[in-house]
């Protein structure tokens, strides 16, 4: 069986965010996005993070669970902690690679 | 304002997610940025709220699948340990009890291989099914040669029957899996290489058995045997551990 890391398009990157936030437990949106701007030093607009939210559910990468007041906490589901592992899989051999290249080209 | 972006996302989406939204809208005040994120977000809803739930159910599959397997691996790695206290035993139907837990344990074990595999398959397929494929076989064998065996049909020297053939694909296929599980670094690396070292072990226990080193072979034998079942027990573990994510508490 062949599964591949779904194409999110221009939400895949706060899309690995989310992921890696919802990886040490589950969070509700404004806690990923106070998680997501302490690690990148970038803001998430809420707008990019529920386009992103309802992705990750819909491919079932993270599933809600019940409200705590109104706030709606998110957890990674098994087959979302899979693919986070392949992507950062993927980033770390890339970022190698790039590394490697610069140590021949460098003076 | 908060309320004339919500009303911009779809009826269906704000069914949905309309309460938490607003609960993050009221966490401080909207920039520009966030109008404009906001408004791009809703414009994204509009546009592509369409077939929900599909992908979902695809995911519920896998997740099934890692369950049973996580299961079945507890309860073959178990029923394994079951098994050789009921031959140390050696008491009155103690041998029969013993070959019923070790066949039992070895239809778990390939149900784990299976459900593990199936959850794992995207990385390494080929080595994954591979790996499959190989255990399965053994695991026929075994299971063919055991029922003989209790049937009273089998060979008199376990050696000449298929027990032979099937333990040594159950122990190189266990350790591929246990391969590409170590290369999928999503279940536990400890019990992929158990399972990995554990057959390496017994199969030069076995060889040094039939070299006549006995008490060096069988030494190493049951420490290939033990590595073995610790594997499988581990991965068990860790396949029903990361099921069950919730356990963390909601930040």
């Amino acid at each position: 069986m062949n599964r591949k890391i779904p194409e999110f398009g221009r939400f895949a990157e706060p899309s690995l965010l989310i992921l890696v936030s919802l990886s040490n437990g589950p969070k509700h949106g404004y806690a990923i996005m106070q998680d997501v701007e302490q690690g990148t030093g970038r803001p998430m607009g809420a707008g990019t993070l529920y386009a992103a939210l309802t992705r990750l559910e819909e491919q079932g990468l993270i599933e809600p669970l019940p409200p705590v007041d109104r706030r709606r906490p998110y957890r990674l589901t098994a087959v979302g902690a899979s693919n986070l592992a392949e992507q950062l899989r993927g980033l770390s051999e890339f970022a190698q690679m790039g590394l490697r290249q610069l140590g021949r080209t460098s003076p | 304002m908060t309320s004339f972006l919500i009303r911009c996302y779809p009826a269906r989406w704000r069914a949905r997610y309309g309460d938490e939204f607003e609960a993050i809208l009221e966490e401080r005040p909207l920039g520009p940025f966030d109008v404009a994120d906001i408004l791009l977000g809703a414009l994204d809803a509009q546009l592509r709220l369409r077939g929900h739930g599909v992908a979902t159910q695809h995911a519920r599959r896998f997740t099934m699948s890692l369950r049973i397997g996580g299961i079945a691996a507890i309860v073959g790695a178990s029923l394994i340990v079951i098994g050789f206290a009921l031959i140390g035993g050696r008491t009155e139907g103690s041998e029969t009890a013993a070959g019923i837990a070790l066949l039992v344990a070895l239809a778990a074990l390939l149900v784990a291989l299976t459900g593990l595999s199936a959850f794992q398959a995207h990385s390494n397929p080929w080595l994954v099914w591979t790996a499959f494929a190989v255990t399965a076989l053994g695991t026929v064998l075994a299971l063919f040669a055991g029922v003989s065996d209790l049937a009273g049909v089998g060979p008199t020297d376990w050696r000449d029957g298929p027990l032979a053939i099937g333990v040594v694909s159950v122990a190189i296929g266990s350790a591929a899996f246990g391969i590409a599980t170590y290369r999928g670094s999503v279940l536990s690396r400890k019990g992929a290489l158990s399972l990995v070292i554990g057959p390496a072990i017994g199969i030069i226990g076995a060889t040094a058995v039939t070299q006549n080193l006995w008490e060096l072979g069988m030494l190493l034998v049951l420490v290939g045997i033990g590595s073995f079942l610790a594997g499988w027990f581990t991965l068990g573990v860790a396949a029903i551990r990361l099921d069950r994510t919730s356990a963390l508490k909601p930040a």
